[in-house]
């Protein structure tokens, strides 16, 4: 009896003791987040009410740039050019995804660290060497017209897949298919391997167990995966400058423009936060069910 | 005793901050383009005060530049174009240039130098130019063009770039319609919008770094390039690849950036006797060896390398009339430009 009480007594000292530990874990990104996310994010807020970026028309505020915004067709349409691209991005890049991880996760054996290792390795080069180096493969001298060339398929070398949308997507997949396939990977490494057993136990063939047990349980994985290059590309410039062409140009592209060229950095701001909002409310839409923890790849 | 304070205050503030204090005398910080940081640029200046440290900070666009400077930062000397100089005046970021200070300043071309004056006070000593014209890969063209509206002709199309900038593209079609680019009127403006949207069939891509530009009108997959400066021009001659640098019916655009010394700078007699070494014949030489661009100090011409000068035209008299300089513009024009630019980008 003595012991228990005990116990009972010492417990609300012992989540005060956890309590005090999460603070002191929670502090230093907490802090990090407040001032280089929260307040820089407050600053973009006030400034999308300015009437100018510097000078005395800075400190009148006003809502002239949402309105211009909504007036402004070409940065709605691109938006939503911008989230279809990275629809597809993540749509494709979950497609090839899943097989990867799968074939980690079920197939691999004890060689699955190294395998994983040679996954990511390419994302030790420069993110910006990689997109170049698609230019190379796109274009006219690349690897892809001299296939074709030589099949006889095309008679003059052109760079047909590059400076369009499509190369957009192809390099954006490229880019993002480790970070899609990671999350997946940890999802299907979580899935209780007695769980297919049983399955197979009660006479589930190999495909349903697939659809009905593994499938089911790694969504989580997949959403992650999903979200994980959906948010990132929705924002993205760098890709299409230089190899989107006259088609692939991105809302990022307008947004960089307002700040760095036109100077209206309270236009930038209102683009920003339009985009940020309906990002936002995308994800929440999607990732409802989710756990955070599951989307941390924990 | 009362009349002593202040200098004793003044002396403990420094003795607070000495290194402030020291710093105030023996260093130079100069806003300028990545590239122009090169000590041959200003030599006479290390030989006369080598104690000075002259600091570069660097901006990749001119509206970086401005903006650094209108939110505080603290540069003694900057470096902007054209377009940008009445904009600087306007705003009371820089001060006058007393060009009898300067030594060389007698063999700053005229045209050039009228630019960087305002209410016939003297604010920018210009100091770069050069050219924007259509560089041809004349292999793969079945004509040259000759003419800024030759970019829209379909025979091209598919291997045209554009430089994406709104400015140098409204400038161009603007040209290419009989426009004043600087003095249009709101139709006039709307008139090249839709003309360049019209371009957008004949275009593979926008360039946006001239090696890039030039490393594809190497591999082929570019004829025309808008806008392209005479570096572009030299680096494929270089490396033997035939391409022709045109003279439009409708003349080549220049562009003129300058020096200007800042309303904060620490040290203004110190300022001057650096843009005075920028001017130096030696130093212009050296630029218009280095990057092709031409020099505003006339005096450097001899200087310079012959086969660039002649390739280039440099020493022809007529040269700076025959080229449509950028204007200074407005903030509104300014505006306008990268916005219709944008939207133009954007149509579908």
């Amino acid at each position: 009896m003595s012991t228990r009480s005990e116990a009972l007594l010492a417990r609300p000292a012992a989540q005060l003791e956890v309590r005090q530990r999460i603070t002191v874990l929670l502090t230093p990104p907490g802090l990090w987040l407040l001032l280089f996310f929260v307040i820089p994010l407050g600053v973009m807020a006030l400034f999308s009410f300015r009437a100018a970026s510097f000078g005395a028309q800075r400190q009148v505020f006003t809502l002239e740039h949402y309105q211009r915004f909504l007036a402004d067709t070409s940065a709605q349409r691109l938006l939503w050019r911008s989230l279809l691209i990275a629809l597809e991005t993540s749509l494709i890049c979950v497609v090839l995804a899943f097989p990867l991880a799968y074939f980690l996760s079920f197939r691999a054996g004890p060689s699955r660290l190294m395998l994983l290792t040679i996954l990511v390795i390419p994302s030790w080069t420069s993110f910006l060497l990689r997109i170049l180096a698609w230019k190379v493969l796109l274009g006219s001298s690349g690897i892809f017209n001299s296939l074709l060339l030589s099949l006889g398929w095309i008679e003059e070398a052109a760079p047909i897949l590059l400076f369009s949308r499509g190369a957009v997507i192809i390099t954006l997949v490229y880019i993002w298919v480790p970070f899609v396939a990671l999350p997946i990977f940890a999802g299907l490494e979580r899935i209780n391997r007695h769980l297919l057993e049983a399955a197979e136990d009660l006479g589930s063939r190999p495909w349903q167990i697939f659809l009905e047990v593994i499938l089911p349980l790694s969504l989580p994985g997949v959403l992650a995966g999903f979200l994980s290059v959906f948010i990132p590309t929705v924002g993205e410039y760098v890709t299409p400058l230089l190899v989107g062409g006259v088609d692939g140009i991105m809302y990022g592209n307008l947004v960089q423009d307002q700040f760095a060229r036109a100077l209206n950095w309270p236009l930038g701001s209102v683009m920003s936060l339009v985009m940020m909002l309906v990002v936002l409310v995308l994800t929440f839409g999607l990732g409802r069910g989710v756990k955070v923890t599951d989307l941390a790849g924990v | 005793m009362t009349n002593r304070l202040p200098a004793l205050a003044a002396s403990l503030l420094c003795g607070v901050f000495l290194l402030g204090c020291a710093q105030r005398v023996d260093q130079l910080v100069v806003l300028d383009w990545a590239g122009y940081e090169l000590p041959e640029f200003w030599a006479p200046f290390a030989d006369a005060h080598p104690d000075v440290t002259v600091d570069y900070s660097f901006f990749a666009e001119d509206a970086e530049a401005y903006a650094k400077l209108q939110t505080g930062f603290e540069a003694d000397i900057v470096h902007p174009c054209s377009s940008w100089w009445g904009l600087y005046v306007e705003n009371d970021l820089v001060q006058p240039i007393d060009t009898a200070k300067l030594s060389n300043w007698s063999g700053v071309h005229a045209e050039l130098a009228q630019m960087g004056s305002f209410d016939g006070v003297q604010y920018f000593i210009p100091w770069d130019w050069a050219y924007e014209s259509i560089l041809v890969r004349t292999d793969k063209v079945a004509e040259v063009p000759d003419s800024w509206a030759d970019l829209w002709n379909p025979q091209y199309a598919g291997h045209v770039a554009l430089w994406d900038s709104g400015e140098a593209n409204f400038a161009m079609t603007a040209l290419s319609l009989g426009i004043d680019p600087w003095t249009a009127t709101p139709e006039q403006s709307a008139q090249v919008q839709e003309r360049l949207v019209e371009i957008k069939p004949n275009l593979l891509t926008y360039w946006v770094d001239y090696a890039e530009m030039a490393q594809m009108i190497s591999s082929g997959d570019l004829w025309l390039a808008s806008n392209a400066w005479p570096d572009a021009y030299g680096l494929l001659l270089d490396e033997g690849v035939p391409v022709e640098y045109i003279q439009p019916i409708e003349g080549r655009l220049g562009w003129v950036c300058g020096y200007g010394i800042a309303k904060g700078a620490k040290d203004v007699e110190l300022a001057h006797e650096f843009l005075n070494a920028l001017l130096a014949p030696e130093s212009m030489a050296f630029l218009t060896n280095q990057y092709y661009y031409g020099a505003a100090n006339a005096d450097s011409i001899p200087l310079a390398d012959p086969y660039v000068i002649e390739l280039l035209s440099l020493d022809d008299p007529a040269i700076l009339k025959q080229t449509i300089f950028y204007q200074t513009l407005t903030d509104a024009q300014r505006q306008f430009m990268t916005s219709m630019w944008d939207e133009v980008k954007a149509a579908p």
